[in-house]
Parts: structure tokens; sequence; C-alpha cells
């Protein structure tokens, strides 16, 4: 903990109730349930929390639905040869080995780039614009 | 009872924080929003530091950011080479305006342009104004956005928004590392080299300044200027008195360079962005109750350390049946 430097160690240090909460790592935050969304987003961006609870159920649903398909979708790409465009007109392709659990990073084995071949490589998730691959 | 300070860290920035700005202060509080090296700028709620959303789309470091007085728009600029407006209520990228007034967005760059988009018209050509011979380290909005306040390596200018032209300039022996515009008095806060200087926002001239023991990177006045805060290359935190130039206190706590300093809108706080990739909410008043700080009554509180933090339990001593987790004497592990 800090200590200011013209009295050290002196006096009993200020309670704090808990510390700051951080990002939780699953979204990028700005909570359509908070107060502010609610009063100040437009309806039309704010998907949840404006309907009613059979809207919200049926959409949840969906939610869940997409988001299994494409976990699977993940795992079917597991050894196939994937061709990514990337930013920077940049295309490239390698074998899939495996998605990090935050869908952040791909790991890729024989990457094909102009370059040469990687034997072994990560790819950012952010500077992909989309992939195909064939079943 | 002498009472030492705590500093709260926000974590989940990768990389350093460069800048910060506060909000003016809103129905919901006010908002801090955070530029990092890491490309994704983050808004938190201004008096606890609690994260509230990270704007993502940049493609380079954010080297800007500031938010609008409501906190409903954000705006940061990046080595990308782009400038973005967001919506800092939905975190979303705002391509086009629907509103009726008109905002616009001031940017600076090495390219020594002085450039003002209308954000009504986004797809309209900015304005653009030349006279700087290095490039442009900051520039900001002064008198009620009448005037911009700019500075390149070697000079500070004010120029007028109407005509577009300069009408003030004065020679810094130092490049410019920070600048600050406080609105209420019209002070200009400049920190080069060692010095904090204070001019005036409206003839450039200096009111005063201060050196401190190492080269500061950014300065803040507090809102009713009893006090000011910086920080710089030896990692410290320093508060000096306004009028006499005296320092009050001064903290470690940061890991590397302090790039940024800014005071909260009702001055109770301000924080700190570093190198070391964290941003720190420090007490102006240490031992008062606010935000998450809590004052502490002797022998009727418990505290408990968790990883360094004196962190207040709450324990009902009345109930007789309860299980206590705790023992019932309080312990305080230096």
């Amino acid at each position: 903990p800090a200590q200011p430097l013209t009295r050290p160690g002196h006096g009993v240090p200020v309670s704090v109730i808990r510390l700051p909460h951080g990002p939780d790592g699953t979204s990028r935050g700005f909570d359509p349930n908070s107060p502010r969304y609610q009063a100040l987003s437009p309806i039309s961006i704010s998907t949840m929390g404006c309907g009613n609870e059979a809207d919200l159920e049926r959409e949840q649903q969906a939610r869940v639905a997409l988001r299994e398909r494409y976990l699977r979708s993940l795992i079917a790409m597991v050894g196939h040869t994937i061709h990514f465009t990337m930013y920077e007109r940049v295309s490239v392709s390698a074998f899939f080995d495996a998605s990090d659990i935050d869908i952040l990073n791909f790991q890729v084995s024989d990457l094909q780039t102009p370059l040469g071949v990687h034997r072994e490589a990560l790819l950012r998730c952010s500077d992909i614009i989309s992939y195909t691959f064939e079943l | 009872m002498a009472m030492r300070q705590t500093p709260l860290t926000c974590s989940g920035h990768t990389r350093p924080v460069v800048d910060l700005a506060f909000s003016d202060i809103t129905p919901y509080g006010y908002f801090l929003i955070s530029a990092c090296k890491d490309g994704k700028p983050m808004l938190r709620q201004g008096d606890t530091g609690d994260w509230i959303g990270t704007f993502l789309g940049h493609k380079g470091a954010v080297w800007g950011a500031t938010l609008n007085r409501d906190a409903t728009k954000a705006a940061t600029a990046a080595a990308d080479f782009t400038a973005k407006v967001w919506d800092a209520v939905s975190g979303d990228e705002l391509i086009t305006l629907a509103q009726q007034d008109s905002n616009y967005l001031l940017t600076g760059g090495q390219d020594k342009l002085l450039r003002i988009y209308d954000l009504s018209k986004p797809e309209a050509e900015p304005q653009v104004v030349s006279g700087h011979t290095s490039g442009i380290k900051k520039a900001l909005w002064s008198s009620d956005d009448k005037q911009i306040l700019s500075a390149d390596d070697k000079t500070v200018r004010l120029w007028d928004r109407n005509t577009m032209t300069e009408v003030k300039a004065i020679n810094v022996s130092m490049s410019v590392s920070s600048m600050e515009y406080v609105p209420v008095g019209e002070i200009l806060v400049i920190t080069y080299g060692r010095t904090i200087a204070f001019h005036s926002a409206e003839t450039l001239e200096q009111i005063k300044s201060f050196e401190a023991p190492a080269t500061v990177n950014s300065a803040s006045l507090h809102p009713e200027k009893e006090f000011l805060v910086a920080g710089g290359e030896d990692f410290k935190l320093y508060k000096y008195d306004y009028n006499t130039g005296e320092e009050l206190e001064s903290y470690k706590g940061h890991f590397g360079p302090i790039h940024c300093v800014r005071f909260s809108p009702d001055g109770e706080l301000y924080a700190s962005g570093s190198e070391d990739g964290t941003l720190r909410l420090w007490q102006t008043t240490v031992g008062k109750t606010y935000g998450l700080w809590k004052c502490v009554v002797p022998g009727k509180n418990f505290m408990k350390f968790e990883n360094n933090f004196p962190i207040l339990t709450t324990e009902d001593l009345a109930s007789e049946n309860s299980d206590s987790i705790y023992s019932s004497t309080p312990e305080v592990k230096a």
C-alpha cells in the first residue's frame, strides 16, 4: 500500500468498503439494465430490458441456441484448413487447433502467409474479419 | 488519530494508462474515462472506480480520451490514425448522430494541424487550422467553446474559434507534457520539465509556477483551487497548496511513471494513470467517508486485510445467536 513520504509508516490506513469492480471478462460492459442505460439509451439500441417477460425469454433462448451452434462449429473446425480474411487485405490459411475460452485467440498450425509457413501460431481474433472452411 | 491514505487501484488495463478525463457531475454521478496503450479505453464510475464498460474498436494504442460534460458521449484518439466518437451509455461507436444541436470534436496531431469536426455532419470535411510549427501535443476548448488552446513542443497558442485565427501565443522553454483548462477562473495548468505553471486562459500570461522534484507529466488543479496534484517520472504523486506552493503530501504506490492526473469534478478524489497499467484513485481528504472509503470509528468497526487492503467488515455484534466467522476482538494486522 502507498505510504506518504512525509510521514513514513504513520497512521492507521483508511478502511474501504470494498475494492473497485474490474471488467467482468465476459462482455464489454455497459449494462443495459443499469438506470442510466434505461433512461438515456434509445429503444432501438437496447434489445433487452424493454420487452415483456415472454419476449425476453424467447430472445434469451435464441441467444443460447446461436451460442451453442457457434461453439459446436469451433469443435467441428478442428483439424480442417481454414481460410482467414484479415484486416489490411491479408488472407491466410491454416489448420485450426483450438480457441481460447473467451474466443480472443485461435491456435493454428501450418499457417500459410505471404512471408512463409509458421508451424505453430496464435491468431488474434480481433484481427480476423471472417473465416471459412469446408466440412 | 492520524490516517494513512489508502489508494484504490482500478485494474483492467493491460498496458500503460496515458490519459484520463472526468465528466461533470450528472444525475447518475460522475464518470471517468481512461486511454490506454492496449487500445481499449474504459469507462468507470468516477467516485468508486467501478468498471462500466470498454470501448472496443480502435486498432492501435489510444493516446487521448475525453467525455462530454454529461458523459453521454466519449471521444478517443489513437495510433490507428482515427478519432472515434462513442455513445458512452451503450458503448457503441457512433457513426451518425440523431440530435438537433451540433457538437464539435477538436483534434490535433503530429501533422501540426488542428481539425474541428462537426459531429452532426460527420461526412463533411473538418475545418482545419494551421500555424503550429511542430506536432500538436494537446488541444482543448476554452471560454465556453469560443476559443481553443493548443500546445506543441515550443509554444502554447490561443485561437478564436469563429475566425479560426491565432489570438495569442507564448513560448515554452521545454516540451509541454500536459495541459488542463479550468473554466472557473479561466486558468490554464501547463506542465513542462519539472515545472507546473498556471497561466490565464484568456491572456496566456503566467500567474505562478512551481518546481517539482522530478519531471512532471501531468498536473491538475482542485475545483476550489486550494490544492493541486502532480505526477511524473519518479512514480510519485505530489499534492501542493496552490496558494503557498508548499508540498503537503506525496505518495509512492505506482510501479511506473505517472502519465496523467485529474481531480474529480467535486474535488473529493483525484485519479492517476501510470505506465504500470493501473489507474488509482486517491482521497483529497484522507480518512473522509466518500465513495468506497469509510471513516472508521475506533472500537466500533472491524477491519480485515485482503491483499493488503483494509476492508471494513460488517459484523452484527448485537446478535448473540449468530455464528461469528471472525473473532470478537478486532484484528488489525500490520
